[in-house]
């Protein structure tokens, strides 16, 4: 029996041409063999979907099809609509995340996953987070466009009022950077539980639920939380420098996998200094304090500002609102689960790792309870 | 450091674990010390919650303790109840266990995994399962009764009466030796989301997500409906051998771990000819003929009757409907699951295995209007 590697560490658990993540040199690749730099300026969400799902970027044609398919899907079915009006408004988006999706995709059969079915769901996610962010506000929920894009749709229903095209292409950009990344957990407990023979909807649920977690999706959130406390460039400085002292983790800074500067966080970075300059200021001199003290920590540690902290401040330059940030990870993220799920579908096998003992030794017998 | 990649995980450690080993060279199965054989028929699915969680058995007053607390938390949240609603009667029970669950557990602010939100947990599984089955019929809901154990319980919500001490001592049985296994795909699925630093029942939505899935726990009806074509025991031979032929799979067999007898089935077989004769004497007919052709395939292969096969037949006995075997499956292993999510938490590191890139080289992409 092989060794224990905590966290499953350097063990390969699966083959997948979806996209993989080149750390030693700092690149994302996304299916068909794009790097993600290369994406950026010329595909859309849409197309990167399309691309998730295909392997080749959509025609015109195709792309125009597939958008009309995606805003056909934005309507909750009364199931998922029941559930949401169940939940008190001041839910956890993730948890009414889950929750809606779990009531959208229940059924009365057992079906295999299908690219239709992956369309649907990945449509639908910004119509919850649209009505996630309503009913936190005490508003109405606002109806999906059909004639609006993915990223302009969600939009329209957190706001009810037509967006900023250069929002929406934040919001978009940010969408195409986040939609794969190779065996990431979330990713992974999708393809577990596809690994059953379960359904679409399970597989996406289970993603939802790793992907809530802030060691994984939650740390968008994190981010933005320590930039707000840090609040000015000035004040980087000191805050860092006492919350290095105090032992405390800095949000946004460290990855398993990359060994240079993350793509993704270079394109976001340059991305700020548009969104949100204000915030550019504190996160570009959090950012530099950030990794001295970390460089002189451990120097033989590599560079380490993750998708996170940059994310943070694009989202927040986009006027998405902090408490939503991990559901627009989902929204991106959707297409690249889905696109998993049903690349393992062509050599299903039950993933059923093994464990290490380190309980008693087995046999002792069991007391009766009148005598314990 | 990557090693190379094994289909499944299997025989990769994952975890380490002190709450249950497979022993599948012995066929030993061991819940925290102890061997199965002498828990299952001792030993109320209470006790064996309480050593899961906590290590060792309860004393009498513990026990007490947990079952007074498990009674306190039979009754769903008035959300819970209104998605219960939402969902069309003829929903899956599995996708109805997974949103309500999913409701029951919506959360303002992420929590940590402790034992009284896997109490809670564990308490509201019969509840959901039971209010479904009432509404299909169309009958009444049945309120929970405080006094009652939790195998008696689930029983009385189901039937609106209570049932013989010896048909809740086999659903206790059943339930107990179901309650938690290595690291199977549910109970994996349940880790991978626990590693994010998500909450307990994001965790247990995404294990009954893998549950759901023919090649883990939703096997057992199969079972069934496949006796119900064989039909009788003089029929055996000749069907099984005609549906060879047709590349059928026999419902029942093949474990990836057990080498010998699992411990479980051979309990249940027991049960069975006590409880269920009409079942007992198809099934041994079946799987002696099931056995006998599986050897002349494979002779390199061991025996390998596994757990669903004389489950089905004992929760038939019960009077279970066979939509609601897999759901009880949940009942069970939950107490399990949610024990692994607690040891994960309490030892964590974020299980985000490598994939190996199948794709093409990186090339560029071409603009959307040269696509032809």
């Amino acid at each position: 029996m092989a060794e224990f590697s905590p966290g499953l560490e350097g063990v390969v658990a699966a083959e997948t041409a979806v996209s993989e993540v080149d750390g030693a040199n700092g690149r994302l690749i996304y299916r068909g063999g794009y790097l993600i730099e290369d994406l950026v300026p010329v595909a859309t969400y849409e197309e990167v979907a399309h691309l998730l799902w295909h392997g080749e970027l959509p025609t015109e044609k195709e792309l125009d099809a597939l958008r009309r398919q995606m805003a056909a899907a934005r309507k909750l079915n009364p199931s998922a609509r029941g559930t949401l009006a169940a939940m008190d408004s001041q839910t956890d988006p993730m948890d009414v995340l889950r929750t809606v999706v779990s009531a959208q995709g229940a059924a009365k059969a057992l079906t295999k996953p299908t690219l239709e079915e992956a369309i649907a769901l990945t449509a639908i996610f910004p119509t919850i987070v649209g009505a996630t962010w309503r009913r936190r506000q005490g508003g109405d929920v606002v109806e999906p466009r059909d004639d609006l894009g993915h990223a302009a749709n969600l939009l329209w229903m957190m706001e009810g009022k037509e967006p900023d095209p250069e929002r929406v292409r934040w919001v978009d950009t940010y969408l195409v950077l986040l939609a794969d990344h190779g065996l990431n957990a979330s990713t992974f407990a999708a393809r577990v539980v596809a690994s059953t023979g379960s359904d679409l909807t399970s597989c996406v649920v289970g993603a939802i639920a790793a992907l809530k977690g802030p060691a994984h999706g939650g740390a968008t959130f994190a981010a933005r939380s320590m930039l707000d406390k840090i609040g000015s460039a000035d004040n980087a400085e000191k805050w860092l420098t006492d919350a290095h002292t105090r032992h405390e983790r800095f949000s946004g800074f460290g990855h398993r996998v990359y060994r240079t500067y993350d793509p993704r966080a270079k394109i976001l970075r340059e991305m700020a200094k548009n969104a949100a300059p204000e915030l550019y200021k504190t996160a570009a001199r959090t950012e530099e304090v950030a990794l001295q003290i970390l460089h002189e920590a451990h120097p033989e540690r590599p560079n380490a500002t993750n998708v996170d902290f940059w994310a943070s401040v694009v989202l927040t330059g986009a006027g998405i609102p902090k408490e939503l940030f991990t559901t627009l990870f989902a929204t991106s993220r959707v297409s690249g689960w889905t696109a998993h799920v049903l690349e393992s579908l062509s050599d299903l096998r039950i993933i059923r790792p093994a464990s290490r003992w380190i309980g008693p030794q087995p046999g002792k017998k069991p007391v009766q309870l009148a005598k314990r | 450091m990557t090693t190379a990649y094994v289909p499944g995980l299997e025989g990769i450690v994952a975890s380490q674990t002190a709450i249950s080993m497979v022993d599948g060279a012995n066929g030993r199965l061991v819940y925290q010390g102890y061997v199965i054989a002498d828990l299952a028929e001792e030993m109320s699915f209470e006790e064996v919650a309480f050593l899961l969680w906590k290590g060792r058995l309860p004393s009498g007053a513990e026990l007490e303790g947990l079952s007074l607390e498990l009674a306190g938390h039979r009754t769903l949240t008035q959300g819970a109840n209104i998605a219960l609603d939402a969902l069309p009667v003829d929903t899956d029970p599995m996708d109805v266990l997974r949103s309500v669950v999913s409701v029951q557990g919506v959360e303002h602010k992420l929590a940590k995994p402790t034992i009284p939100l896997a109490i809670h947990a564990t308490a509201s599984f019969p509840t959901i399962l039971a209010m479904f089955y009432r509404r299909q019929l169309g009958l009444e809901p049945i309120q929970p009764r405080r006094e009652l154990g939790h195998a008696a319980n689930y029983l009385y919500m189901l039937n609106g009466k209570e049932s013989s001490p010896e048909v809740v001592r086999a659903l206790n049985t059943y339930l107990v030796l179901l309650a938690d296994h290595g690291m199977n795909a549910s109970t994996f699925a349940a880790r991978v989301i626990a590693s994010t630093e998500s909450d307990l029942i994001s965790s247990l939505v995404g294990a009954i997500g893998a549950l759901k899935g023919p090649a883990h726990g939703g096997a057992p009806a199969a079972v069934i409906e496949q006796l119900e074509l064989i039909g009788t025991a003089d029929k055996a031979e000749q069907w099984m051998r005609d549906a060879r032929k047709r590349k059928v799979k026999f419902m029942g067999f093949g474990h990836r771990i057990y080498r010998v007898y699992d411990p479980r089935a051979k309990i249940l077989k027991e049960m069975c000819r006590r409880m269920n004769p009409k079942f007992y004497d198809l099934a041994t007919r079946v799987e002696e003929v099931a056995l006998q052709i599986l050897h002349e395939e494979h002779p390199e292969r061991p025996q390998s009757t596994n757990v669903e096969f004389y489950s089905a037949g004992v929760l038939q006995a019960i009077g279970l409907p066979r939509e609601f075997f897999t759901p009880t499956f949940a009942v069970s292993r939950v107490a399990g699951w949610s024990a692994h999510v607690i040891e994960q938490a309490a030892n964590n590191r974020i299980i985000r295995p490598q994939s190996e890139y199948i794709g093409p080289e990186p090339r560029k992409p071409v603009p959307l209007a040269q696509r032809g």
